[in-house]
């Protein structure tokens, strides 16, 4: 099932997202293109430290490389955050749904003591 | 440990945490509410070994075309009445969905309920020990599900 793929893209989106490092140049590429030199520069990482977490959001969509320019700066992929925005989304709807649908339970069962099996339209 | 790979929702019922906990863990009470509007939950496909390591597995049934979503967890805690957590192993850590339950007075109970992604829970060795633990617990309900290839 694609659900299954969607899944498993999310999980690499959200394990390179759990890394604080990784964070803060996804912030630093939302102000624009950046190379891997320019991004190492504000961390005191070497550059092979900082490109190893380039390859970990390149791996998880979230980054492309340019391929044309020698220095290869690196970009945001808008689409794959809305990937995880829409994720939450999904999330949040299901939890809602599912909280109404608990409370609505919960006053069955205080409706009729015992018995919750049918709904009914009235209490005894 | 917040990060944007997190979700936390939060409501409040008039409920007792006790009975809470119950419908949150006992497939009679889970199948009347489980599955969100527009599906169902049915109980014979509800698995629920209440104790850490235990399955946790659902499947979710569309009222439009019946096609079913089935979910498979392990739970990682089970302390009733305040909180319980399962997680649902996965590439790239898995995702915990941990549920807290506080007490409000007056008979009302705040339901706090965290999803998280698993890998952040790996940065701590307890993490990773509670994590992998899981994984083989599943791994073995998982094969005990298939059968011999």
């Amino acid at each position: 099932m694609t659900a299954t793929a969607a899944g498993d893209d999310l999980s690499l989106t959200f394990a390179a997202l759990a890394d604080p490092t990784r964070r803060t140049i996804l912030a630093r590429l939302a102000a624009g293109e950046a190379t891997v030199g320019q991004l190492a520069e504000p961390f005191s990482l070497t550059q092979q430290a900082v490109s190893k977490h380039i390859k970990v959001l390149e791996r998880a969509g979230l980054i492309t490389r340019t391929q044309v320019a020698q220095s290869r700066p690196c970009r945001l992929e808008p689409a794959r955050f809305d990937t995880a925005a829409a994720w939450i989304g999904r999330q949040r709807k299901t939890w809602e749904d599912r909280y109404d649908r608990l409370d609505e339970h919960l006053a069955a069962l205080a409706a009729g003591p015992g018995e919750a099996t049918e709904p009914r339209g009235e209490a005894k | 440990m917040t990060g944007p790979a997190e979700f936390t929702y939060r409501r409040v019922h008039r409920a007792s945490r006790e009975l809470l906990f119950d419908c949150l863990t006992q497939p009679g009470h889970l199948t009347r509410f489980w599955g969100p509007a527009g599906t169902s939950t049915p109980i014979d496909a509800i698995t629920v070994d209440l104790r850490p390591g235990g399955v946790f597995a659902t499947t979710m049934v569309s009222d439009d075309d019946g096609s079913s979503y089935a979910m498979r967890a392990v739970y990682v805690e089970v302390r009733r009445p305040e909180k319980l957590a399962w997680i649902e192993p996965g590439p790239g850590g898995g995702m915990t969905t941990t549920i807290t339950l506080t007490e409000l007075g007056e008979g009302r109970t705040e339901v706090v309920t965290r999803l998280a992604n698993a890998a952040a829970m790996l940065a701590s060795p307890e993490g990773r020990k509670g994590f992998l633990t899981s994984l083989d617990r599943f791994g073995g309900y998982v094969a005990a599900l298939t059968g011999p290839a």
